[in-house]
């Protein structure tokens, strides 16, 4: 039980990074030339489901954009929930938030 | 010894070697994902700063642009940036065609108590470089 919930905290933090780097890449995405914020949500879900598999469910990618002078800054933040199959019966929630700049705003 | 004094024994034998155990498994979890966070943070970080760097018009503006991308993606990424080392370098100069080539390090410490974070102790270096072409049509 003790080495089961260990792989299960192993896999708790594995999803909270790879999250976080979905998160980013779905910001950088936003802000690339030619590509906006669907391209965002696009490629933060397609990073979590190549990388993590089911492992989060529930997820979510939300992306905001605030022009700031002559740039704008693009937010994304992905959320979701841990996938329970070890001894610990919880759902547990990883989140992540990144942000990205562009001279322009996004169309 | 008799089998009443022996009760009792290996259950606590069991919890010792348990914890014997898995306190350097959580231990080793604990430092080899804060290795791979800081390996996809600082990865980011690199590549982040390098297209900065990459339509940067003066080795200043491009300084600055690859100080706040390395810092805003490490922070993005949950590490600190004052402790992370970013260098860039335009080979041969930041002009168009030329490659910008963008460092970024940031030492895991090795020796970390849960709750407590960060014990001095030594460090693993993670080190991410990114090579970017500035474009051989821009404007300036």
């Amino acid at each position: 039980m003790l080495v089961l919930g260990a792989i299960q905290v192993a896999f708790v933090l594995y999803a909270r990074n790879v999250v976080a780097a979905s998160a980013h890449e779905g910001a950088r995405a936003a802000v690339e030339l030619g590509r906006n914020v669907n391209d965002a949500r696009t490629v933060a879900s397609e990073v979590v489901r190549s990388s993590a598999g089911g492992l989060v469910e529930q997820m979510e990618v939300a992306v905001s954009v605030q022009a700031v002078g002559d740039i704008s800054v693009v937010r994304v933040r992905v959320t979701g929930r841990l996938k329970s199959f070890g001894v610990i019966p919880l759902r547990i929630p990883v989140g992540s938030v990144a942000t990205s700049v562009r001279k322009e705003a996004p169309a | 010894m008799s089998s009443s004094d022996q009760q009792g024994q290996a259950l606590i034998e069991s919890l010792l070697l348990g914890m014997l155990l898995l306190v350097p498994l959580i231990w080793a979890l604990g430092v080899l994902a804060d290795l791979h966070r800081s390996a996809l943070a600082t990865a980011a970080a690199a590549r982040e700063a390098g297209f900065e760097a990459a339509t940067a018009s003066s080795d200043a503006t491009a300084a600055a642009a690859v100080d706040a991308a390395v810092a805003r993606a490490l922070i993005d990424g949950g590490i600190d940036p004052a402790e992370a080392r970013a260098s860039w370098a335009a080979i041969p100069r930041l002009e168009r065609g030329a490659a910008v080539e963008v460092q970024v390090s940031y030492p895991v410490t090795v020796v970390q108590a849960p709750f407590l974070g960060r014990v001095a102790g030594p460090s693993i270096w993670v080190t991410s470089r990114h090579v970017a072409r500035i474009d051989p049509y821009r404007s300036l």
